[in-house]
C-alpha cells in the first residue's frame, strides 16, 4: 500500500488520520514537529508530545520527532512580524502550511523514505488523470481548504487527507473508541505560538507599539489607540470609545488603518458603508492546477470564517489581479488571503493588498 | 535490538539483576531498624559500600549513596554555598547537571567561571590557572565528556591546585568500567558516579568524598549515610551497584580492550564505506567504544529514524522534552558548524556488543548512506 508519514500533533485530528490510514492497510509512521522553541506555561509542546506518544503507542507505530523551529522562525514568524509592522493582518497558519508542513516536513518525510505524507486537515483531494484537485472537507463547519490554497500539484500528489469525508463528531467518536487520551481535547484556536496568552502583550515583546489617535471618517478625534498593529478591520471590541461620541448609539467599528498618519479610523454600526467593499486588489496569485481553470462559476472567500461569494477576476501581470464580488464583503483585511472556489473545488488564492 | 547507546545507559548485568531481585525480596527491612532483619539490610548496604570503595580505591567511609550522578553533582555544588570563598571553576562542555546547577547557584551568590575547550574537547591548564582567584573554592572538571568521550587531565588539574586550598570535583559518570577510576591516584576531593552507566540499576548514584567535613547535606532528613543524605536507603539498588562496580572493576582491562577493538574496527570500515565521515573529539585520548561521527549531507534525525526502523539504537545531539533534536552545545563548543552538528551521531559500544553486531551496524549504515 505504501509508507505514509503522518504529522502527529497530539491533537485528535491527526491521531484519527493515522488510525484511519492503518485501517486502510498503509504502513504508517508518526512524526511530531516542534516548530517553536519555548517551554513556557503557554507552550503546550510537552503535553502535546505526550499525547502524540500515547496515540502512537495505541496504534503501535513509531513516533519520530523533528525540529523545524529555525525554519518556522525564519519563514513564518518573520513574515508574521513584518506584516504587522506594515499594518496588515497576516495569516501564519497559511504560511506554516506552505513553508513548513508541505515543504520542510514533506521533504523530511520523503528523505525518511515515505511515499506520501498525511495530515489531519478537513479537506479532500481528488486525483484526476493528469492533475490533483483540492476539495473542501465534507464537514462544512470544519472545511480547512482556505488554509491550504497555496498547495502545488506536486505537494498535493504527495499528500493524503484521511479526514476529508468526516465531521468532527465522527472523528472524536473514532478517537474515543480507539482509546486515545486526546479524544475530547479542545481544538486549538488562534495562533499556535501565542497559545492562550494575551495577543497584545505577546506582540509588544517583538514590535514597538506606536500609540496614536482614533478618528472618525471626517477626521474628528474620539479616542486613542496603543498601536495600529493591535487592531484589525471590522473589529468592534476593545476600542474604548466613550459614550457621547457619534450621532447614534450604534457600536464603533474599525473601518480603516491609516499607516501614514498612524490613525485608526472608525465608524458606527455593523452596516457602515465603508466596512463593505466589492473590489479587491491582490498579489501572489496561485492556482492549484498551475493556471486558472475555467470551471463555470467562480466564487471566493476573504477570510476563513466566511462563506464564499460569487466574483469575477481580472488577472494582471506578476501574479497581481483584481477581484470584483457581486455583493460587497464585510471587513476585508489586507494581508489575509482571498481563496477561490468552484463549488467544492478549491482553485487557489491570493494575498489581499487593498480593497475599494 | 542492536543497542549502541551505552553512554546513555547500559543494560543491567544478569548477576546484578539477580542480586537486586533477591535483596528486594529477602531484605525488605529498613536498614535503620534495630531488629535483626534491619541489621541484615544494613549489612547489605555496607557490603556494597566496601565493594564500591575497593573498585575506585577509596575507603568505605568515603562513599555516599545518592539517587544518581545528578544528585551527587548537586550535593557537591550546593555544599559550596555559605563558605568563606565563593567562586567555582568548571568548563563549557560539562553535563547540564553541572552547568545548570552552577547557573542556578549564581542566584545564591556563588560565582562561577566556565573555561573553554579546544577543538578536541580538551581544557587548557593555563586558562584554568588564569581563572583562579583568591575566592576560588572548587574546581569541577568532568573526567570524560558524555558526547565526544574526550578524557580530561584530571591528575594534572589536581596537581595545579595543590597547596591552594581549592577543592576538586570530577564527574566520572561516563568513565567507570571503561578507564581506570582511582581516587587515590587522582588525588581528587569529590567524584560522582552513576550505577546505570556501568550495568547497574537506574536511580542509584555514588558520591566519593575524600573528607566528609567538606560536604553538607543536600537532602535533609534522617541520619542515613553518615548524616549526609537523609532518606531510607534504596537497599536493592545499592546492592546491585556494589556488584556492578565489582564486576566492572574486575573486567576493566578486558572490557576496555574489547571496546577499543570494536571502535577501531568500526571507524576503519566506516571510512571505507563513507570516506567523508568526520570523527569528532580526541582521536586517542578518549573513552574506548564511544564514537561521535558527522555524516556531511545527512540529517542525524533521519539517520537515527532509519536505523531505528531496523532496530538499531544510537543517539544524537541533545534531545529535548519533545524528543526532537537540537544542535549539541558540546559540538558547538568544539567548533563544529551547526550543519555538521545536526549531521552527527553518537555510537557507544558496551560490553554486550560483539563484532557481528558492529558489522550489522555498518551494513545498515551502508544501505542508508550509499543508497
Amino acid at each position: 500500500m505504501g509508507h505514509i508519514a503522518v504529522g502527529i500533533s497530539g491533537g485528535v485530528d491527526s491521531a484519527v488520520a493515522a488510525s484511519l490510514l492503518i485501517e486502510e492497510g498503509y504502513d504508517v509512521e508518526g512524526i511530531f514537529m516542534k516548530n517553536w522553541e519555548e517551554d513556557s506555561e503557554y507552550c503546550t509542546v510537552e503535553k502535546d508530545y505526550k499525547d502524540a506518544l500515547q496515540v502512537c503507542d495505541v496504534l503501535d507505530i513509531p513516533l519520530r520527532s523533528v525540529n523545524f523551529a529555525k525554519e518556522y522562525w525564519e519563514k513564518v514568524f518573520q513574515y508574521f512580524l513584518e506584516e504587522y509592522k506594515n499594518g496588515r493582518t497576516p495569516n501564519p497558519d497559511i504560511m506554516c502550511n506552505s513553508e513548513i508542513k508541505f515543504k520542510e516536513f514533506l521533504k523530511y518525510a520523503i528523505d525518511l523514505g515515505a511515499d506520501k505524507i498525511a495530515t489531519g486537515h478537513y479537506v479532500r483531494s481528488n486525483i484526476l488523470q493528469d492533475s490533483v484537485e483540492l476539495l473542501k472537507g465534507l464537514d462544512k463547519g470544519k472545511d480547512q481548504s482556505y488554509f491550504l490554497h497555496t498547495l502545488t500539484q506536486k505537494q498535493l500528489s504527495k499528500s493524503l487527507f484521511p479526514l476529508g469525508e468526516l465531521n468532527k463528531a465522527q472523528v472524536r467518536e473514532h478517537a474515543e473508541k480507539k482509546g486515545f487520551n486526546n479524544f475530547n481535547k479542545k481544538d486549538s484556536v488562534g495562533i499556535c505560538f501565542i497559545g492562550e496568552r494575551n495577543f497584545k502583550n505577546f506582540l509588544k515583546d517583538y514590535l514597538p507599539s506606536k500609540p496614536g489617535k482614533i478618528v472618525t471618517e471626517s477626521g474628528k478625534k474620539i479616542g486613542a489607540h496603543d498601536g495600529l498593529m493591535f487592531h484589525t478591520i471590522g473589529q468592534r471590541k476593545g476600542l474604548k470609545i466613550g459614550g457621547g461620541n457619534g450621532d447614534n448609539s450604534n457600536a464603533w467599528y474599525v473601518i480603516e488603518k491609516d499607516i501614514n498618519h498612524n490613525e485608526l479610523i472608525v465608524g458606527q454600526g455593523h452596516d457602515h458603508p465603508l466596512l463593505y467593499k466589492k473590489n479587491i486588489q491582490v498579489s501572489k496569485i496561485h492556482w492549484i492546477n498551475n493556471e486558472k481553470v475555467e470551471l463555470g462559476e467562480l466564487s471566493a472567500k476573504i477570510r476563513y470564517r466566511a462563506s464564499d461569494h460569487k466574483c469575477s477576476i481580472t488577472e494582471l501581470k506578476d501574479g497581481q489581479a483584481l477581484i470584483e464580488f457581486e455583493v460587497p464583503q464585510f471587513a476585508i483585511a489586507n494581508g489575509q488571503s482571498v481563496v477561490f472556489y468552484n463549488d467544492e473545488i478549491c482553485l487557489g488564492g491570493a494575498t489581499i493588498n487593498s480593497s475599494f | 535490538m542492536f543497542y549502541f547507546d551505552h553512554s546513555a545507559t547500559t543494560p543491567v548485568h544478569p548477576s546484578v539483576l539477580d542480586l537486586i531481585n533477591k535483596v528486594q525480596k529477602d531484605f525488605y527491612a529498613n536498614p535503620s531498624s534495630v531488629h535483626s532483619a534491619g541489621k541484615k539490610a544494613k549489612a547489605v548496604i555496607e557490603i556494597s559500600r566496601t565493594r564500591i570503595a575497593s573498585a575506585i580505591n577509596a575507603n568505605p567511609e568515603q562513599i555516599i549513596f545518592t539517587s544518581g550522578g545528578t544528585e551527587s553533582n548537586n550535593q557537591v555544588f550546593w555544599s559550596m554555598l555559605n563558605k568563606s570563598k565563593s567562586h567555582v571553576i568548571s568548563n563549557k562542555i560539562e553535563h547540564p547537571a553541572v552547568i545548570k546547577v552552577l547557573k542556578h547557584l549564581s542566584t545564591f551568590n556563588l560565582d562561577y567561571s566556565l573555561i573553554n575547550v579546544d577543538k578536541n574537547g580538551l581544557i587548557s591548564l593555563d586558562e584554568l590557572k588564569g581563572q583562579i582567584t583568591d575566592q576560588t573554592s572548587l574546581v569541577s572538571i568532568m573526567m570524560s565528556n558524555n558526547e565526544i568521550g574526550t578524557i580530561q587531565p584530571i591528575k594534572q588539574v589536581v596537581e595545579l591546585l595543590k597547596d591552594k586550598n581549592i577543592l576538586m570535583h570530577t564527574d566520572a559518570v561516563q568513565c567507570f568500567g571503561k578507564i581506570s577510576v582511582d581516587v587515590e591516584l587522582l588525588g581528587i576531593d569529590f567524584l560522582s558516579l552513576s550505577a546505570h552507566k556501568f550495568y547497574g540499576p537506574k536511580g542509584l548514584g555514588i558520591l566519593y568524598v575524600k573528607n566528609r567535613d567538606t560536604i553538607n547535606n543536600l537532602l535533609i532528613g534522617g541520619s542515613q549515610e553518615y548524616g549526609l543524605r537523609g532518606g531510607t536507603e534504596n537497599v536493592a539498588s545499592i546492592a546491585g551497584a556494589g556488584l556492578a562496580a565489582e564486576i566492572g572493576s574486575k573486567n576493566l582491562k578486558k572490557n576496555a580492550e574489547k571496546l577499543k577493538g570494536l571502535e577501531i574496527f568500526f571507524i576503519k570500515e566506516l571510512k571505507v564505506l563513507y570516506p567523508s565521515a568526520i570523527i569528532n573529539g580526541h582521536l586517542t585520548n578518549s573513552l574506548p567504544g564511544l564514537i561521535n561521527v558527522s555524516f556531511p549531507g545527512f540529517r542525524s534525525d533521519i539517520l537515527m529514524a532509519k536505523l531505528d526502523r531496523v532496530n538499531i539504537a544510537v543517539s544524537s545531539g541533545s534531545a529535548c522534552g519533545s524528543g526532537s533534536i537540537k544542535p549539541s552545545p558540546v559540538l558547538s563548543e568544539i567548533g563544529i558548524s551547526e550543519k555538521l552538528n545536526l549531521s552527527s551521531l553518537r555510537i557507544s559500544f558496551g560490553s554486550t556488543n560483539n563484532l557481528e553486531e558492529v558489522k550489522i551496524l555498518l551494513k545498515e549504515l551502508n544501505l542508508i548512506l550509499n543508497n
